[in-house]
């Protein structure tokens, strides 16, 4: 019988066929199915910065980014608000994360986010009542399931930083709050795996980065936060490959690795790699990535799907232009090897034929190569939008009884 | 071409197919249950006994949180941080000594957690021994009591929740004898958490049953208050009145969390003031200080637990609860493995005898 953490766990996850069907009325208001994965990156786009606005840690960001994507398995972007969700979401993620946030600094700062021209909300002008009203609804919802399990557990209790790392970074954060809690009570997702991983500083973050990524997709309602863990790590073997003592060739990994000399950031992690390196030249046997994938007692294969799946969320992101310096790591590039974008045709999206789509002329840059968040805002309203139109009781030629026709229109 | 209604919607309403739809699939309380009475209320709201309309008419309690009101008009303004854990924690749990969450209906801006239903609690037994029996409780259901408590009580703790609010009146009973913990409200999660506990809530833990190294201040704590509290608690089992009962100094208008003299003092007259040799941490408290200008007492735990239970493994059991160091205070996991609970008598399990009890609540 399967444990009930076990059940707890799948209790989210669906197969491809669910998430198509929960996309199946959104799908009749969109030039092109892409674009509702366009609108995956968009809408966790939005969250994470409302959440930064909010002073949120990551983890909330991503509670809140689970809620929204579990929220849209029961329900279509085209009957909903998206913006009016994601002020509830941030709101119950806050207080499921045990850092609640007042409800009118979140409706102030959704309205101060959202009147923005990139979002194109004509007049967000929610107010506390509606925000908590949306919040019942969504906790019903989400059938009362508020404690989100995520990947990022799975990596502290795979990997040991070396010792050379900060030890104030992320895992800090469980360190530090006295005995008896932790990691030391064991992980809930399984108990094998003695050894830990281990990983540089530089190449921790990586892991962590990756993971944070994968809140753009719709990987976490697909599989479970312990596989993702794996693929970032494994993703992580492939940008940072372990450093062996007796190998004269780390000159040649530091530049596979860092194919972008100019940026300071993987600069400084190849550097502490490189550091890290010659401090341990000790007896120690090196780690085999490998093995330790292996001696974990999952689906290699599966984990490999992932890692894909990640890949081509890079690929996709990569057309994707947020007005401000993308968050898209520089595991991104790397992973797709793609340093300049795909260049996209822009007919298939340039087309959007009626309806208003106010942000049509900016959705392209002076290239003519990128989705924008501001052509995002108007596909989002164009569906809103075009589905009211399609239900509309007063597009009908015999109204009778509005109140009937409306209640048969949305039952 | 939007028409009026729809541009209302957009700009108006934006939720309301979505709400429209809800709503009417929704299932309302009263066509599920049937309250058949009240049975206590605090400042949460109320709690009733009700009926199920479906499933063979069981009996449930039902938590009704009381909706937030402006003026007289009843509105949204979000779930409690309470109410939330409370509902986000009995999802994630599931164990025989924990009162178990059937369901949860949210409707008319109030929440209604509908819980198993258990006859009695700690805190009736302990009035209807005192008032009623004027007899202790047998050592056979004290020890019952206290195993089936202790066995809950792991089990929050190996999923990593502390309760924070263990006390007699949040320990129910069923009338088979099965020990029930209640009201997670105050409890909450403590893996990895992303703010120190202590940032969350500023007083934790009814003053009574509260732990030392909260009244000395302590900006970290663990699951070991929790096992001080069950220490309260087995005490109170064996005396029918509460063995630390201080007064509470209230918070004052900043909301400072004034020093809780009158309640270490309670403390200290039992079991001694704290030497550096038993509790090392103790001069890192806060209060330190103030505590040091107290007058000093000397443990006599053992002559008050002999001139009301003499047993020297109970004796033993409520002497590790009551260690000062949280480090080296008993956890919950040992306490279960504690020699008490071997010999004789042995627990009565789930049986208590039904005189024993008061009348349903």
């Amino acid at each position: 019988m399967p444990s009930l953490m076990e059940k707890l766990s799948k209790r989210w996850i669906v197969d491809r066929a669910t998430l198509n069907q929960a996309r199946f009325e959104d799908l009749q208001y969109v030039e092109d199915p892409e674009l509702l994965d366009f609108l995956s990156i968009y809408f966790a786009n939005v969250i994470t910065k409302l959440g930064k606005k909010l002073q949120f840690r990551q983890r909330t960001i991503a509670t809140a980014i689970v809620f929204l994507r579990r929220f849209y398995l029961k329900n279509s972007y085209c009957e909903t608000d998206p913006f009016m969700v994601i002020s509830a979401c941030c709101y119950l993620a806050a207080k499921a994360e045990e850092s609640p946030v007042h409800i009118k600094v979140i409706v102030a700062e959704s309205r101060a986010l959202f009147n923005q021209d990139t979002y194109s909300v004509k007049a967000f002008n929610t107010d506390n009542g509606k925000v908590a009203e949306m919040e019942f609804y969504l906790v019903d919802d989400l059938e009362c399931d508020l404690v989100v399990f995520h990947p990022y557990r799975t990596l502290l209790s795979l990997c040991k930083k070396e010792p050379s790392g900060d030890p104030s970074s992320e895992e800090g954060e469980a360190e530090d709050v006295g005995a008896g809690i932790g990691l030391d009570d064991g992980p809930r997702y399984w108990g094998t795996g003695e050894g830990q991983l281990e990983f540089t500083p530089a190449a921790f973050q990586t892991a962590w980065s990756i993971i944070n990524d994968t809140y753009r997709s719709q990987l976490c309602l697909l599989y479970p936060p312990h596989l993702i863990a794996i693929a970032a790590i494994y993703l992580t073997f492939i940008l940072h490959p372990p450093t062996r003592p007796d190998n004269a060739q780390s000159s040649a990994n530091e530049n596979a690795a860092d194919p972008f000399p100019e940026q300071p950031a993987p600069r400084r992690s190849s550097r502490q790699a490189h550091h890290t390196q010659s401090q341990s030249a000790s007896p120690k046997k090196p780690q085999d990535p490998i093995t330790f994938l292996s001696e974990l007692n999952v689906s290699l294969s599966l984990v490999a799907t992932i890692a894909q799946e990640i890949i081509s969320l890079y690929t996709l992101w990569d057309q994707y232009k947020e007005d401000a310096s993308p968050d898209a790591t520089k595991a991104a590039r790397e992973l797709t090897n793609s340093p300049s974008p795909i260049k996209r045709s822009g007919s298939a999206h340039a087309s959007t034929s009626g309806g208003a789509t106010p942000g049509a002329e900016e959705s392209l840059d002076s290239e003519g190569n990128y989705i924008t968040t501001a052509y995002l805002s108007s596909v989002v309203q164009k569906l809103r939008e075009s589905r009211l139109i399609d239900i509309s009781p007063m597009g009908r030629p015999v109204a009778v009884n509005k109140r009937l026709e409306r209640t048969q229109a949305v039952g | 071409m939007l028409d009026e209604w729809s541009t209302s919607i957009l700009h108006h309403d934006p939720m309301q197919l979505y709400r429209s739809k809800r709503d009417q699939n929704h299932r309302s309380v009263s066509s599920k249950y049937n309250i058949l009475g009240f049975i206590s209320s605090g400042t949460y709201g109320r709690v009733y006994k009700a009926q199920s309309l479906e499933d063979d008419g069981t009996i449930h309690a039902i938590k009704k949180f009381k909706p937030d009101k402006e003026g007289d008009v009843i509105t949204y303004t979000g779930i409690s941080q309470s109410a939330i854990r409370e509902i986000a924690l009995n999802r994630e749990i599931n164990h025989e000594n924990i009162v178990a969450l059937k369901e949860v209906i949210l409707e008319d801006k109030s929440i209604y957690m509908v819980f198993e239903y258990a006859e009695h609690d700690f805190l009736q037994v302990i009035h209807h021994h005192s008032q009623t029996l004027r007899a202790p409780i047998s050592q056979g259901v004290l020890k019952s009591m206290v195993y089936q408590l202790i066995n809950g009580l792991i089990y929050l703790h190996s999923c990593h929740i502390l309760h924070r609010d263990l006390k007699p009146a949040n320990i129910l009973i069923t009338a088979r004898g099965v020990i029930k913990i209640g009201d997670l409200g105050l409890a909450r999660l403590i893996y990895e958490p992303l703010q120190p506990l202590f940032a969350g809530d500023k007083v934790v833990v009814t003053i009574w049953y509260r732990a030392p190294e909260l009244l000395m201040g302590a900006k970290h704590y663990t699951k070991a208050i929790d096992c001080w509290a069950v220490g309260c608690v087995m005490a109170e089992l064996v005396s029918l009145r509460p063995i630390f009962k201080g007064e509470e100094a209230k918070l004052d208008s900043k909301k400072n969390v004034p020093f809780q003299r009158d309640q270490l003092l309670k403390i200290f007259e039992v079991i001694g003031t704290p030497e550096e040799k038993d509790w090392p941490g103790v001069v890192d408290m806060p209060e330190y200080q103030s505590m040091k200008r107290l007058d000093h007492f000397t443990n006599r735990l053992y002559e008050w637990f002999n001139s009301r239970l003499r047993n020297s493994n109970g004796y033993d059991l409520l002497r590790l609860l009551f260690l000062y160091d949280p480090e080296a205070r008993l956890t919950a996991k040992d306490a279960l493995h504690h020699k008490w609970f071997q010999e004789d008598p042995k627990p009565t399990w789930k049986y208590v005898p039904p005189y024993f009890l008061s009348p349903s609540r």
